[in-house]
C-alpha cells in the first residue's frame, strides 16, 4: 500500500460520514460542519498573516517613540506643551494639592485642550491630588492677571501655561 | 519600561499561576503534573479572579492595599485551595504523562500560529503608549490611587467618570505597579498580554482533551486575530478581562450541563464573581448565563437548580460589598437615568436599538465571520439532535443580545441610530463578549453537531 493510498484509508471513513446519500440529516449536518471548519481555516492564516503584520508595524512604531510621547499617548491629543506637566511633577510635593485653572489662551490648543487638561492632569499628576482651594495654581491658558499679587510664578512658558504658587 | 518592571511582572504572574494551581487542585484534583500544564491557562485565569475578588474585597473593609497585602491574599488563597484538597482527599499529581494525548499536526500547526501571533502582540504591547480614553480618563487613575493611597480614595471615585464601576481591575493594575515597582503605564499593557495568553491557554486546554483539534485552533484562531482583537485586546481597562471571565464561566457551566462535575460549577461561580466586580456589564452577562442554564437543565430542574443557585448566589454574595460600599457613598450611575421601568417611555427605541446592536454584532470589519460562525454552529447543533448545548448557548446569545437592546434603550441619553467610533463604543465593547464566548462554545457546539449528540447523551448511548 503506498503512502497516498494509506492516507486515503485514514480518512475514507470520515469523508464517508460526510455523505449526505448514507444518512442524509446527519450528513448534511456533518457537511455543515466541515463548511464552517473549511471556512474559519482559510480565513484564520489569512487574518493571522494581517494581524501579525499589523502588529509588527506597531511594534516599530512603538520603540521609535520616546518615553515621554509613550507615557503621554492619549494626551497627545489635548496637552500643548509636556514640559508644562514634567515641571509640574518636579516643582510641586507629592503630598501637596494643585488647582488646573484652564482657559482660551493656549497657543496651539486643540478642541480637546481647555474642557479636558483638567482630567488629564489629575491622571498625570497623581499622587498629587487636585483641590479647588490649592495653593499650587497650574495655568493652562488662563488669565494670570486674576490672581493679582498673591500668585508667584515659578516657571512659564512661550505658549500660555504657567505654574505659580499662591503666596499665604 | 525597564527589564525590573517585565521582571516583577513576570513574577507576579507566576506567583498568580501557582495561587490558582492550588484552588484549581482543591476543587477538581490533578492528576499528573501533565494535567497541570494542560491546565495552566485556567489556573492562572481562575488565580487572577481570585485575587481581584479578594483584593476588591479587601479594598472595600479597608485593607490597606500593598505589596505585602497582595503576597499575603495569593498565599492565603493558595492555602485555602490546599486545605480544600486535602479535605476533599486530593492525591498529589503524578509524574506519569497521565492520559494526555500530546499534540497532533493539526493541533501543532494551529499552535506555532497562535504562539507567533501571541509573541508579535508581546512585541507591539510592551512599548504601548496609554492612549485609550477610558484608560486614561478613569481606569488608570483609579488603580494610581489605589497604588498610591492604599486605599479606595472616596473623593477620586466621586470625581471620576463611571465612579460605580468595581475596583477588580484597578486593584489588579495597582498590583501591577507594585509589582514593577512604579506606577508604569507602558508596560503595564504586558499584563493584559498575560491575561489574554491565559485565556487562549485556559480554552485549549479546557477543550483540548473533549473536541478534535481540527474543531478547536481554527475557531481560536480567527477570534484571535479579528481586527478588534487584535487592536485593543492589551489596552488597560477591563473589557477584555471581563469577557475571558464571562466566556471560562459560560464555558465551564456548559461543560457542567453535560459532564455534571462539581469543581466546573465552583469554578464558574468564582469566575462569575469576577465578571460581576469587574465591570457593571458582568451582572447582565451572569445573569444570561445563570438563566441559560436553568432553562438548559429543565429536564434535571429537581437536581440542577439548587447547584445553579448555589453557585449564583455565591457569586453575587461576593459582590455585595462593593454595592454596599459605593451605595452608602451615595455614587450613582448604575442605572439608567429613567429608571428600571423608565424605557417604556422610549417605546420609538427598542427597534433602532436592536438594529444598532446587530449591526455592531455581525460588523466584518470588527469580528470577521465569528458571531455567524456561532448561529451557524447552534443551528447545526439543534438540527444534528444535539439539545442540551445548542439550546443553553442559544439563551446566552439570545439573552444577552436582548441585555445589550436594553442598554441602548433604556440609557436614553444615547443617541438612536447609535454610531461611535469603535474605540470608545460601549455596544461595540459588548458585543466582543459573546465574541471572545464564541472562541470557546463554538467548538463545543461543533463538536456536538458532527457527533448528533451531546456529550452525556452520547455516553449514556
Amino acid at each position: 500500500m503506498s503512502k497516498l493510498e494509506r492516507h486515503l484509508a485514514r480518512i475514507r471513513p470520515t469523508l464517508r460520514s460526510l455523505d449526505p446519500r448514507r444518512d442524509r440529516k446527519h450528513g448534511l449536518v456533518r457537511l455543515g460542519v466541515a463548511a464552517c471548519v473549511a471556512l474559519t481555516a482559510a480565513l484564520g492564516p489569512v487574518y493571522w498573516v494581517k494581524a501579525v503584520d499589523r502588529l509588527g508595524d506597531d511594534a516599530a512604531t512603538n520603540a521609535s517613540a520616546n518615553y515621554d510621547d509613550r507615557e503621554f499617548g492619549g494626551g497627545n491629543s489635548l496637552v500643548v506643551d509636556k514640559n508644562a506637566l514634567y515641571e509640574a511633577r518636579g516643582l510641586i510635593p507629592e503630598d501637596e494639592p494643585y488647582r488646573v485653572v484652564a482657559g482660551p489662551g493656549v497657543d496651539g490648543a486643540t478642541e480637546l485642550t481647555e474642557p479636558h487638561i483638567g482630567e488629564y492632569a489629575r491622571y498625570f499628576l497623581m499622587p498629587r491630588r487636585p483641590d479647588p482651594d490649592a495653593r499650587w495654581v497650574l495655568c493652562y491658558g488662563c488669565d494670570l492677571s486674576a490672581f493679582g499679587d498673591e500668585l508667584e510664578v515659578v516657571w512659564r512658558d512661550e505658549l500660555g501655561i504657567a505654574i505659580g504658587r499662591l503666596r499665604e | 519600561m525597564t527589564a525590573r518592571a517585565l521582571l516583577g511582572l513576570a513574577v507576579a504572574n507566576v506567583l498568580v499561576l501557582g495561587t490558582g494551581s492550588c484552588l484549581l487542585w482543591g476543587a477538581r484534583g490533578l492528576r499528573s503534573w501533565v494535567d497541570l500544564a494542560r491546565l495552566s491557562g485556567f489556573a492562572y485565569l481562575l488565580g487572577v479572579a481570585a485575587l481581584g475578588v479578594a483584593l476588591s474585597l479587601e479594598l472595600v473593609v479597608g485593607v490597606p492595599f500593598g505589596l505585602a497585602t497582595i503576597v499575603l491574599t495569593c498565599v492565603a488563597l493558595g492555602l485555602a485551595g490546599l486545605v480544600a484538597g486535602r479535605m476533599l482527599g486530593r492525591t498529589r499529581p503524578s509524574r506519569g504523562r497521565g492520559q494526555g494525548r500530546g499534540l497532533g499536526l493539526v493541533a501543532a500547526s494551529y499552535a506555532v500560529l497562535v504562539v507567533v501571533y501571541l509573541e508579535s502582540l508581546f512585541r507591539a504591547g510592551r512599548l504601548a503608549s496609554l492612549s485609550n480614553w477610558d484608560g486614561w480618563a478613569f481606569w488608570i487613575p483609579k488603580a494610581k490611587a489605589i497604588y498610591f493611597f492604599g486605599e479606595l480614595d472616596d473623593q477620586l471615585f466621586r470625581e471620576l467618570a463611571n465612579p460605580t464601576y468595581p475596583p477588580l481591575v484597578p486593584a489588579l493594575e495597582a498590583a501591577a505597579f507594585h509589582a514593577m515597582g512604579s506606577a508604569d503605564v507602558v508596560t503595564l499593557h504586558v499584563q493584559f498580554w498575560f491575561f489574554l495568553t491565559g485565556f487562549v491557554a485556559a480554552v485549549a486546554g479546557l477543550l483540548a482533551p473533549r473536541v478534535p483539534a481540527a474543531l478547536l485552533w481554527p475557531v481560536l484562531l480567527l477570534v484571535l486575530v479579528a481586527p478588534r482583537v487584535v487592536s485593543r485586546t492589551l489596552e488597560p481597562q477591563a473589557d477584555f478581562l471581563l469577557d475571558y471571565f464571562f466566556a471560562l464561566a459560560a464555558l465551564l457551566v456548559a461543560l457542567w450541563l453535560v459532564e455534571r462535575e462539581p469543581w466546573q460549577l465552583a469554578c464558574a461561580s468564582l469566575l462569575l464573581a469576577g465578571a460581576i466586580l469587574t465591570k457593571r456589564e458582568g451582572q447582565l452577562l451572569a445573569a444570561c448565563v445563570v438563566v441559560a442554564a436553568l432553562a438548559a437543565s429543565w429536564g434535571t430542574r429537581r437536581s440542577a437548580w439548587p447547584r445553579i443557585a448555589l453557585a449564583a448566589g455565591s457569586a453575587l454574595a461576593l459582590a455585595v460589598p462593593w454595592r454596599i460600599w459605593f451605595g452608602s457613598r451615595d455614587l450613582t450611575g448604575e442605572l439608567p437615568e429613567s429608571g428600571l421601568l423608565g424605557l417604556f417611555d422610549h417605546l420609538d427605541r427598542p427597534w433602532p436599538a436592536l438594529r444598532s446592536v446587530v449591526a455592531a454584532l455581525v460588523d466584518y470589519d470588527l469580528w470577521l465571520l465569528v458571531l455567524p460562525l456561532a448561529a451557524a454552529a447552534i443551528v447545526l447543533a439543534l438540527v444534528g439532535g444535539a439539545r442540551i448545548l445548542p439550546v443553553y448557548a442559544v439563551l446566552v446569545y439570545g439573552l444577552a443580545t436582548a441585555g445589550f437592546v436594553w442598554v441602548l434603550w433604556s440609557f436614553t441619553e444615547l443617541e438612536l441610530p447609535f454610531v461611535q467610533d469603535e474605540g470608545v463604543n460601549p455596544i461595540v465593547r459588548l458585543c466582543g463578549s459573546l465574541v471572545v464566548l464564541s472562541a470557546a462554545l463554538v467548538p463545543l457546539l461543533l463538536d456536538a453537531a458532527w457527533r448528533g449528540a451531546d456529550r452525556a447523551e452520547r455516553e449514556v448511548a
